[in-house]
């Protein structure tokens, strides 16, 4: 594991000691490296002072030959994989976390599991997590994926949490098909098939910004399936499942531009690679900062109008 | 800093539309696809010392994080 970012080495070591960090961080002062993905945050200028020279964040998974075999980049900057799913890319399967919360239906023939994966099943803003509902399926046995013909039952999953929970487009594995006589083609799972729910919390479920309203949620999940061979079927099955998972506090630098907001605060100080970050970027363009802070200080006094507005409207309400 | 929640549901202590809340513009460049391999780069690491990536991975399985900063 390699992690790059603009900083200087001196911070990045202070990070990785205080962090626990055990693998590479590697200083890509200039952003050279970032500039040879193709990766720059271009809408980002030299008159934003510190900031100039960050990456879209973003994560490439290879193989032995150092061959790319999955990315991740999001439209968000704050929506992040949790760091099991790149364990999973690199092997290729998915393995469950035993300490994540799971709870297990199904019957004597079939096993199915629901189970949270990544960072222990807690929840973070942007941070994305996965519901995998697992079917174990005995020899001989198979259930549906969309579409099916009428009167058949496609596996179908509902999950219900609290607001502010986001749902990501579910990953699913692809089917077989099965032709069988009389009947239009079907399209099958059989075997270890795990249904993947991608999800997040937005700000309004556990923001960065203020305290955590909650320390947990309760996630509703619904399954809805019908089991069959070749020959016959199973009744269909609905199954319910409530998860209670954990909200996560979120470890915020300890500078001033983060303080206040009522979360876990940084175990040790920002300032000083702050101050150094914005030295060097002064000394590559000295007018970048007062163009900054002037750029910035305008920002605000929008957000603040803006804020003024939503009360008066509230209050009209 | 004035915080103010964006279309994404996010809340961030800046407010919307400053730099640093900038993000990924759809149908850019996400850099090296899947099944080409990663670029050979050389970067200093947190001793200083010049870590060159592919010769460090030694034929290995890797995993490149690019991230914002370590400062903010």
């Amino acid at each position: 594991m390699y992690a790059i970012s603009y900083d200087d080495p001196e911070t990045l070591a202070e990070f990785a000691e205080k962090q626990g960090v055990h693998f590479p961080l590697l200083s890509d002062i200039d952003s050279k490296v970032i500039r040879q993905f193709g990766i720059l945050n271009e809408q980002v200028t030299r008159n934003d002072a510190l900031l100039y020279g960050i990456p879209y964040p973003g994560v490439y998974v290879t193989n032995e030959t150092g061959t790319v075999v999955a990315k991740f980049f999001h439209d968000s900057y704050k929506k992040r994989e949790s760091p099991e799913f790149y364990i999973d890319a690199a092997l290729g399967r998915l393995s469950l976390d035993e300490k994540a919360p799971q709870v297990s239906g199904g019957d004597q023939d079939i096993n199915l599991t629901i189970a949270v994966h990544g960072g222990n099943g807690t929840v973070r803003q942007g941070i994305v997590r996965h519901l995998v509902v697992r079917f174990e399926l005995p020899e001989g046995l198979h259930i549906y994926g969309p579409p099916v013909p009428e009167g058949m039952i496609a596996t179908q999953v509902t999950i219900q949490g609290p607001e502010g929970l986001a749902l990501m487009s579910p990953e699913l594995p692809a089917t077989e098909k099965l032709t069988l006589p009389g009947v239009a083609e079907l399209n099958v799972w059989h075997g270890t098939v795990d249904l993947t729910y991608p999800f997040y919390a937005t700000g309004e479920l556990a923001s960065e910004c203020r305290p955590l309203d909650v320390p947990s949620i309760d996630v509703k999940v619904t399954v809805r399936y019908q089991a069959c061979t070749d020959r016959e079927c199973l009744l269909p099955k609905t199954e319910s499942f409530t998860l209670s998972l954990d909200l996560d506090v979120i470890d915020i630098p300890a500078i001033d531009l983060h303080k206040g907001h009522g979360q876990r605060e940084g175990n040790y100080d920002g300032a000083p690679a702050l101050k150094r970050l914005l030295g060097r970027k002064i000394k590559q363009n000295p007018l970048g900062l007062p163009i900054f802070l002037i750029k910035s200080l305008w920002l605000q006094m929008g957000a603040l109008l803006r804020k003024r507005q939503q009360k008066k409207s509230q209050n009209k309400q | 800093m004035v915080v103010e929640r964006d279309h994404h549901g996010f809340d961030a202590p800046a407010p919307l539309g400053h730099p640093g809340r900038a993000s990924l513009p759809k149908g850019h460049s996400t850099g090296p696809e899947i099944g080409e391999r990663l670029p050979d780069f050389m970067l200093p690491s947190t001793s200083g010392a010049s870590i060159d990536y592919h010769d460090d991975r030694a034929g290995r399985k890797s995993v490149v994080v690019f991230f914002r900063s370590a400062v903010w």
